[in-house]
């Protein structure tokens, strides 16, 4: 994610540290400069994410859902719950911001296809409604998973049964001839526009 | 930066501090003027600085030679001449004078060195080694008041410049004391002769400056009480918040000071937050969190906080409340999944039982819970077989005897296809619990089963041969999960029984990594209205996450916990 901060601001790829707060920039969209959009970085560390995502949610006008596509096998269980908390969060489900799901890190080889990405993450996100769902309630009566019961009850979760606009882009923040090679960000740049 | 105590480099933070300001004086214009662009795009030609400031502070901190102890002769004793320690009435005044003349001119040279100036923490004694100079009586007088008056003034001080001394002495001398060396007689300045008749005192020579103590000081005019500290610890926060370019304290005085102080931009300091901090110590001490974690807490708190700038029409009370509450949220919130039956769908589609060990301290609830846990399994369809891995308590095994017919009869196999939902396996009494436990995965490995439960028995985490024992069925079984019961009406035992508890666990462990303690449950719930202290006192020793929470004897009494009701009940009046 903080790759894909410099890289949009200002096309220059930077060295970067594991995050533990959030960066924040204007940036201006490349077609129309005379609209922009703040652009929030924030920590994805497991101890972190939630708290921010706490304070920033409000203010969201469009998400951006990073993925590594590369280590996605292993980790598909971490993103969708963390997936999962952001879909049903109340006031995520009231604003309904336009998410896009980027699947980075695509200059690797054995990445994964945004397509692959997004089947694999509807069956777990399917799995955990049901798991979510049956978990004991909670102490003062509210359910743990919220009384939003993710997408439509009888059948497979599906992306378009959200009530935001969900998207899947593949980027990569390195570009395919390493360090000094163009970022591979069009279709994160037409998103935004689109969004903006 | 590694974790300071694997280094252990004292000179760490005060690196990372020095770093931080020169590193911001040196790119505060891009900054400023560029805010987070300037960030990416600029260059920050920074290495040859960061090794400077490595540089110095290494050498700052390396190993001083211990300090040598001073011989005899270096010391005070030997330089007290014979002459010095023997009392003649008869000489004395001459002496006063002649010592007198020698006193004022040195004395002028030290006092004119002592002007205020900062603090930094010079310890020099006046009387170093190496001090070589006469002392009467007298001059020890003297020697004490310009102590006392340079350490008021603050002043650094000099060393005195060492007078040469030739006389070294032999043999025994007599003992001076510097306070205690006089008799009556010379106390008492009555004299007999001029009572009564005023211009018949003996002048006494009266030396100015002594009495004044301050040559250079303006005549006529009444000082402060030189306090210095207050200035570092302004500089100190003006330091702290670069970022903020909020209205700092300008030239406003009087009556203008106390609007500053309503309207914010002041910022936190150690002694606002104290007394609110203790407070809030306090009352969480009385809604049963360890005390020991009530002050980490609170100290961690403050160490936060510290410099903050609080904004407008914010009291420290509501910041710092905000803060702890944050913290609370955040200790409470579990950082991993703790989705059991996510974890129990993946074991079921390895074909492998899911295995859930509960251990805890006698009487805390375990296989009540258990039980509970079981119904709330089977209500999501999975078989579950109960291991009665408590061979010692009396009772137990019929125990789990009965909740298994009764969860049967809840659940028959009619309605689940045919197959029993819950079965226990049991070898009765006095057997090895780790040998109970391990057959009883293989059988439900063979059956079919999707849970196993292993109930083991209770033991206090001082007992060594219980623990261990414990520890071996946790290290021969592997179970995918273990849970600590504890109950929540435990006070500050909480936070012994979980370290002992994982101690006992990773001593025992043969494997590189042991298996501790996964989660815990939080029992009892029930019986405490708000004092809820003891979920904070748990997770905050273990880090780890309280997976269920037990509110009272029937099956439906499971609960998950819910973070911020929690801490709204903690921080309720």
């Amino acid at each position: 994610k903080l790759c894909l901060f410099p890289q949009l601001l200002s096309g220059r790829y930077r060295d970067t540290q594991t995050s533990i707060t959030d960066s924040s920039a204007v940036y201006r969209l490349s077609q129309d400069k005379s609209t922009s959009v703040t652009l929030i970085d924030l920590p994805g560390h497991e101890s972190l994410r939630l708290q921010f995502l706490e304070r920033f949610k409000a203010a969201a006008r469009a998400i951006v859902f990073v993925v590594d596509s590369v280590a996605f096998q292993r980790e598909v269980k971490d993103v969708a719950e963390f997936l999962y908390q952001v879909l049903v969060d109340s006031t995520v489900l009231r604003n309904a911001p336009a998410l896009l799901i980027a699947c980075n890190k695509q200059d690797v080889t054995m990445a994964k296809s945004a397509k692959l990405i997004q089947q694999q993450l509807e069956k777990e996100l399917n799995t955990l409604r049901v798991t979510r769902s049956a978990a004991p309630t909670s102490l003062d009566g509210s359910a743990t998973g919220g009384p939003a019961q993710l997408g439509k009850k009888g059948k497979d979760f599906d992306f378009s049964q959200l009530p935001m606009k969900v998207e899947f882009v593949e980027c990569s923040a390195r570009g395919s001839k390493g360090e000094e090679g163009e970022a591979d960000l069009e279709g994160l740049e037409k998103w935004l526009v689109k969004v903006a | 930066v590694g974790f300071q105590k694997i280094l252990t480099l004292t000179y760490v933070d005060k690196l990372i501090d020095d770093v931080h300001k020169e590193f911001r004086d040196k790119y505060r214009n891009e900054f400023q003027q560029k805010g987070a662009l300037g960030l990416l795009n600029g260059t920050f030609d920074f290495k040859d600085d960061f090794m400077r400031l490595l540089r110095d502070a290494e050498e700052s901190s390396k190993v001083r030679a211990p300090t040598v102890m001073k011989t005899f002769e270096q010391s005070l004793k030997s330089q007290k001449t014979v002459k010095c320690m023997i009392e003649t009435r008869g000489e004395k005044p001459k002496e006063k004078v002649k010592n007198k003349k020698n006193k004022g001119s040195k004395k002028d040279g030290t006092e004119a060195v002592a002007v205020p100036s900062k603090a930094s923490a010079a310890d020099k004694q006046p009387s170093a080694a190496g001090d070589k100079e006469e002392l009467t009586k007298d001059e020890i007088l003297q020697k004490n008041r310009e102590e006392f008056f340079r350490r008021h003034m603050k002043a650094g001080e000099k060393s005195r410049s060492p007078k040469p001394d030739a006389q070294k002495e032999k043999g025994k001398k007599p003992r001076v004391w510097d306070l205690g060396n006089s008799n009556a007689k010379v106390l008492d300045y009555s004299n007999s002769a001029t009572n009564g008749s005023a211009e018949a005192c003996p002048v006494e020579e009266f030396d100015p400056d002594m009495a004044l103590g301050d040559k250079n000081r303006e005549p006529g005019r009444l000082y402060d009480l030189e306090y210095e500290s207050d200035d570092e610890g302004e500089e100190e926060k003006v330091v702290q918040n670069p970022s903020k370019p909020s209205v700092k304290k300008g030239g406003l005085g009087g009556m203008f000071g106390m609007l500053k102080g309503l309207v914010g931009s002041k910022s936190l300091t150690r002694d606002d937050m104290d007394p609110v901090l203790e407070k809030m110590k306090d009352h969480l001490i009385a809604k049963n969190v360890a005390a020991e974690i009530a002050v980490q807490l609170c100290e961690s708190v403050a160490k936060k906080l510290e410099g903050k700038v609080m904004g407008t029409f914010t009291t420290v009370t509501s910041t710092v409340k905000q803060a702890l509450q944050e913290a609370l949220v955040q200790i409470l919130q579990p950082q991993r999944r703790v989705d059991v039956l996510r974890d129990v769908m993946d074991a079921q589609r390895h074909r492998r039982p899911y295995v859930v060990t509960f251990c805890g301290v006698n009487g805390v609830g375990k296989s009540t819970n258990l039980a509970k846990i079981s119904f709330w399994l089977i209500e999501n369809g999975f078989s579950v077989l109960i291991a009665a891995c408590d061979t010692f308590r009396a009772g137990a095994v019929e125990q789990l005897r009965t909740h298994t017919r009764r969860l049967n009869a809840l659940h028959p196999p009619e309605s689940h296809g045919g197959r029993t939902m819950v079965q226990l396996y049991e070898k009765g009494y006095g057997k090895d619990a780790a040998g109970i436990a391990m057959e009883a995965i293989s059988y439900a490995r063979n059956q079919g089963f999707d849970v196993v439960l292993v109930d083991t028995a209770g033991r206090m985490q001082d007992n060594a041969p219980l623990m261990t024992a414990l520890a071996k069925l946790i290290a021969v079984n592997a179970p995918d999960l273990v849970l600590f019961v504890g109950e929540a009406l435990v006070g500050n035992e909480a936070v012994d029984q979980l370290v002992k508890f994982n101690k006992a666990l990773a001593d025992h462990s043969m494997a590189q990594t042991p298996r501790l303690i996964d989660g815990i449950v939080l029992t009892k719930f029930d019986t405490i209205d708000d004092k809820v202290g003891a979920a904070i006192s748990m997770t905050y020793i273990t880090s780890k996450p309280i997976v269920f929470v037990g509110t009272g004897q029937t099956y439906c009494d499971l609960r998950s916990l819910n973070a911020k009701a929690v801490v709204a009940a903690l921080m309720k009046a």
